[in-house]
């Protein structure tokens, strides 16, 4: 229609009207088309980005949340349908507060979790679920997070058994679940129940279980418990990941390889040396890979560029400093004293100059607990080399050792207690001989640290302002007059390890370590 | 008067008696020989530019042949801007006056039916009529202006677009009100009735729902009856003596028939407020409908064929911002189902006498006499009312539509014959925006095949237009030597001008 037509025959009022409207119309399908695309896109739009190094450490994801991940709103209704099931003396907290996990202020799930949006929203955990620790100076204190700080608090083992045994639970159904949920204010969107009816629900349960009975042996009531701040490595590996291998079960001997979380700072200068306790791999990108897929990433989940970002970010990370948190000061005189018994006995093995620093001693030296380097073996060693084959980051450093690796001693008073199996609660007791070390029992997990000893204080058995109950710790059975298989607190004693010095000189050394 | 022959069922004696009993409005001396009025019915029969028609004045005297006592005109718009639909003729300007003229002539020189011996002709009362906001085809002169009414909201149904009128329009309305009803009686019309129910200008200043005015025009009841009062009162002061002026309204609005978010406007308390002040101001009686739009489920009751719609509501969608929205309901088979179950279900399952308990509550509560419209073809019915003094008489559209005789049917007895009954299908409504007015159920006419039942239905709606306004001479009707014409056919009734569209119900 030409211009002049149209002036010639103006719209109508009406016509102009509709017209707009058709406008508005148009615009008003555009937007909520924009709208539909843009809720569909938020519900599948993956992963919680993370602008800073620290905030994705925390809640970034690394790929566990995929495959693996949890649904959230059963995360969070679950500790209230079977409080019974929390461990003891937590049921208080009623959420996931009471496994050890920290949450912060504002934040719907605890560090170490990451949130993904996938249809429906699902949890999966991250380094920093193990990674960060909790350090108190007085039990009653809220205490002072520490990233990169092994997570002492944490009861793994117990979270998972609790996802275990509510879906074994007889009262676990799809009803009751949806009910909890509808009472706990979940909003169902528009067909969103029948999802969790008939996916969600099904799926979290026939996956749990599945889980169970493949881990169920580590799990069993004859086996040392985790506890607090302790996780078995690869023990789950040999169940889950190379079940097929093991089908016919895992060896006796190899059974048991509990061992406490390592902090995770100065990664950097850790380049090259062996990793994990026994030493078994030199790459820090194959243990952090390894690492993501014990949390549950999976070969194809695994986020390999949000790794990279954390190693990058873990490489430079200091470790924390003795004197910057409760007001607590080094005596330099003595810790320069200190300074040259540690040139002497520790350097070498223990300071990132030192020549036998980040290398394997041999189990037949040290003398530790034998467990945890007998639970990793040649043919775990050779499985996890297959285990990348066709990826590209298939590993290629995994061995079989003899022994367990030095590591540098930074940021060591937020490290205890000490030795792989975390049986030593203070640097004073590490300094003691094996054969006078304490047998008693002694609790952990609470982060309240020891500073004169240097280590955790043993004898808190609450902590923080709800009072959360401690781990106990069992060194020896008295019962049966034997250390409990893979606590022992032997070991890394006699004149080479320092044990034989005098109590001045063990002092001096210790008000050195307090600076590293 | 015309001859009717006495029945023989006592019971239906008795309706009869009260039904054709003669009866005077008190306060301006007006007597009808029978309590049946025929409601406003329009049709496009007239001239483009509102002056009658030969159609019109066929079409109102149809009404009156058979017996009604009071022919209620076609809405009559008072000037363009009030204009419904096209083609209906107007009392816009005293050229129109010759014209209602005849149509009175026409009427009043028949007799009602009654029980009395005496004769009374067959009344003509004027409606006059402004569309406000629900100007459905306002026809090319309004094509460039919105239409005035007491609010800037477009009617919710259509979407029509309207301004609020100003103070010098609403002087210019009441004036013009009051110049049409000077006309009518100049025209030697019976009286008038102004339209103040379903949703015209009138009802759009009288509802709650509708009128959001802050001026003295809107708010409270008495500030939404002044525009109406004001119109009484130009009426009084341009007719001489106590000409008939009845009002037409609604006893409730029911205004959120269709969508339950709308307010739901008058209520019966209000427009029992209402009527005493149109008491006060000289009105002579109340003429009860309900609903505050038009159509609405509960007028005219009934159903509304969205088929029928799909046809012939197309002309709409250019005129209500809302109308291609609705055309597109009444074209998807499953919202055009679920309109209709909302119709219906907002109607309710009383259709005979829908109005008639509101309007026995207005009939208590003022001494006017009442009229009520709803649906009524059946004399008992219709008596029953009567006796209980709900209503002095009834207005009746529709199944006079169908049955032009139904005056006579219920003399004899209490209603048409089955098969023969209005079905309150609307057709008639709905075919009105493009075709003539008339019964478009084709399950009502004689005929074995389609073919005959449409062909009886086309004789009968076209019935109005007969006899035609020049009349072929005896020699033009002849066959030529061609042979015979396609009027002659198996299916052609030279006579049926006679019928006055009873061809359906013969």
């Amino acid at each position: 229609m030409s211009a002049e037509y149209r002036e010639s025959s103006p719209l109508t009022p009406t016509e102009q009207a509709i017209r707009r409207r058709k406008r508005v119309g148009c615009l008003a399908w555009i937007v909520l088309l924009v709208l539909i695309v843009l809720f569909v896109r938020s519900c599948f739009r993956g992963d919680e980005r993370q602008a800073t190094e620290e905030a994705h450490f925390k809640y970034g994801s690394i790929g566990s949340d995929i495959d693996n991940g949890l649904p959230i709103a059963l995360l969070n209704v679950l500790p209230k349908m079977f409080p019974e099931h929390l461990p003891a003396g937590t049921q208080h907290l009623g959420d996931l507060r009471s496994f050890g996990f920290i949450v912060e202020p504002g934040m719907e799930l605890p560090i170490g979790f990451s949130i993904r949006h996938q249809g429906i929203r699902l949890a999966g955990l991250n380094c920093g679920s193990c990674h960060t620790g909790v350090v108190r100076d007085v039990a009653t204190s809220p205490g002072k997070q520490i990233l990169g700080m092994p997570a002492n608090q944490l009861r793994l083992q117990e979270f998972f058994g609790f996802l275990f045994n509510c879906v074994s639970d007889p009262r676990f159904s799809v009803d009751a679940v949806l009910q909890e949920m509808r009472q706990h204010g979940h909003r169902f969107l528009p067909g969103e129940e029948t999802l969790y009816r008939q996916v969600v629900i099904p799926q979290f349960r026939g996956q749990l279980l599945l889980r169970s009975l493949q881990i169920g042996p580590i799990f069993a009531e004859e086996h040392p418990s985790w506890g607090a701040g302790r996780v078995d490595t690869f023990n789950p590996y040999k169940y889950i990941q190379f079940s097929e291998y093991y089908r016919d079960g895992v060896p006796l001997d190899e059974r048991i390889g509990t061992s406490d979380f390592p902090s995770l700072w100065n990664q950097g200068i850790r380049e090259g040396m062996e990793l994990h306790w026994d030493g078994n791999n030199a790459s820090v990108f194959e243990r952090n890979l390894s690492a993501s897929f014990g949390a549950g990433a999976t070969r194809d989940s695994v986020d390999l560029a949000s790794i990279e970002r954390i190693q990058k970010w873990m490489a430079d990370l200091p470790p924390p400093r003795f004197e910057d948190y409760f007001g607590w000061k080094i005596d330099t005189e003595k810790a320069a004293r200190g300074r040259t018994i540690y040139q002497t006995y520790c350097f070498d093995c223990h300071d990132p100059n030192g020549k036998q620093v980040g290398t394997v001693d041999d189990l037949a030296d040290v003398k530790t607990s034998p467990y945890r380097l007998n639970s990793y073996t040649e043919e775990l060693a050779r499985l996890q080399l297959a285990y990348g084959q066709g990826y590209s980051w298939q590993w290629k450093h995994f061995k079989k050792t003899t022994g367990y690796a030095n590591m540098p001693l930074d940021g060591i008073w937020a490290r205890a207690p000490y030795l792989h199996n975390g049986s030593v609660p203070t640097m004073w007791d590490l300094l003691t001989r094996q054969e006078e070390r304490s047998k008693e029992p002694f609790f952990r997990g609470h982060g309240v640290i020891d500073p004169e000893r240097l280590g955790i204080q043993t004898d808190v058995e609450f902590y923080g302002p709800q009072n959360f109950p401690a781990w106990k710790f069992v060194v020896f059975d008295k019962t049966s007059q034997s250390y409990v298989p893979g606590n022992a607190n032997q070991g890394h004693t006699g004149e080479r390890y320092g044990t034989e010095l005098s109590d001045e000189e063990k002092w001096d050394l210790i008000e050195f370590l307090k600076t590293l | 008067m015309k001859k009717a022959k006495q029945t023989t069922d006592p019971a239906h004696e008795e309706n009869r008696d009260a039904i054709f009993e003669p009866m005077t409005f008190k306060g301006s001396g007006l007597k009808v020989g029978n309590r049946l009025f025929r409601s406003n019915l329009s049709g496009m029969f007239d001239d483009y530019c509102g002056h009658g028609g030969n159609a019109r004045l066929n079409w109102e005297e149809s009404f009156a042949r058979h017996g009604v006592g009071c022919v209620i005109s076609s809405y009559t718009p008072i000037t363009p801007e009030g204009r419904i639909l096209t083609r209906y003729a107007m009392i816009d300007n005293n050229d129109k006056i010759g014209f209602w003229r005849e149509v009175a002539k026409r009427v009043q020189a028949h007799n009602a039916l009654t029980i009395k011996k005496k004769e009374y002709p067959c009344r003509f009362i004027m409606q006059l009529s402004h569309s406000g906001r629900q100007q459905d085809l306002s026809g090319f002169e309004n094509q460039y202006r919105t239409p005035g009414s007491s609010t800037n909201k477009k009617d919710f149904f259509h979407g029509i677009l309207c301004h609020a009128m100003d103070k010098a329009e609403i002087r210019k309305t009441v004036k013009q009100f009051g110049e049409a009803a000077r006309r009518a009686q100049r025209a030697g019309l019976d009286g008038v009735e102004l339209h103040g129910a379903n949703g015209y200008l009138i009802t759009q200043f009288l509802s709650s729902a509708i009128n959001d005015r802050k001026d003295e025009y809107g708010g409270s009841v008495e500030n939404r009856a002044r525009f109406v009062l004001e119109i009484v009162d130009s009426i009084k002061d341009k007719t001489e003596g106590e000409f008939h002026l009845q009002m037409k309204i609604n006893a409730a609005d029911y205004n959120d028939w269709l969508y339950p978010w709308q307010k739901r406007g008058n209520e019966l308390e209000d427009t029992i407020r209402i009527c005493k002040l149109l008491e006060d101001a000289g009105v002579h009686a109340f003429h009860i409908s309900s609903g505050s739009t038009f159509p609405h489920p509960r007028n005219p009751p009934g159903d509304l064929p969205t088929n029928e719609l799909l046809r012939w509501y197309d002309g709409m969608i250019s005129q209500g911002v809302r109308a291609g929205f609705n055309y597109k309901i009444f074209g998807n088979r499953v919202t055009a189902w679920l309109f209709q179950k909302l119709w219906r279900w907002r109607r309710g399952t009383v259709i005979e006498g829908i109005n008639s308990e509101l309007a026995g509550e207005i009939k208590k509560q003022t001494d006017l006499p009442v009229i009520v419209t709803g649906g009524f073809q059946h004399a008992d019915k219709i008596a029953s009312g009567l006796r209980g003094e709900l209503y002095d008489g009834v207005s009746i559209g529709r199944p006079l539509i169908a049955n032009r005789d139904l005056p006579e049917i219920l003399f004899h007895q209490n209603g048409p014959e089955e098969g023969k009954e209005c079905t309150y299908c609307n057709r008639c409504l709905v075919n009105d925006l493009e075709n003539p007015l008339g019964c478009y159920e084709i399950a009502r006419y004689e005929g074995d095949s389609l073919e005959k039942k449409w062909s009886n239905l086309v004789k009968s709606v076209n019935s109005v237009f007969e006899p035609p306004t020049f009349p072929s001479g005896k020699d033009d009707l002849m066959p030529d030597e061609t042979g015979p014409s396609d009027d002659d056919d198996e299916g052609s009734d030279d006579d049926e001008h006679e019928d006055d569209g009873e061809g359906q119900a013969s």
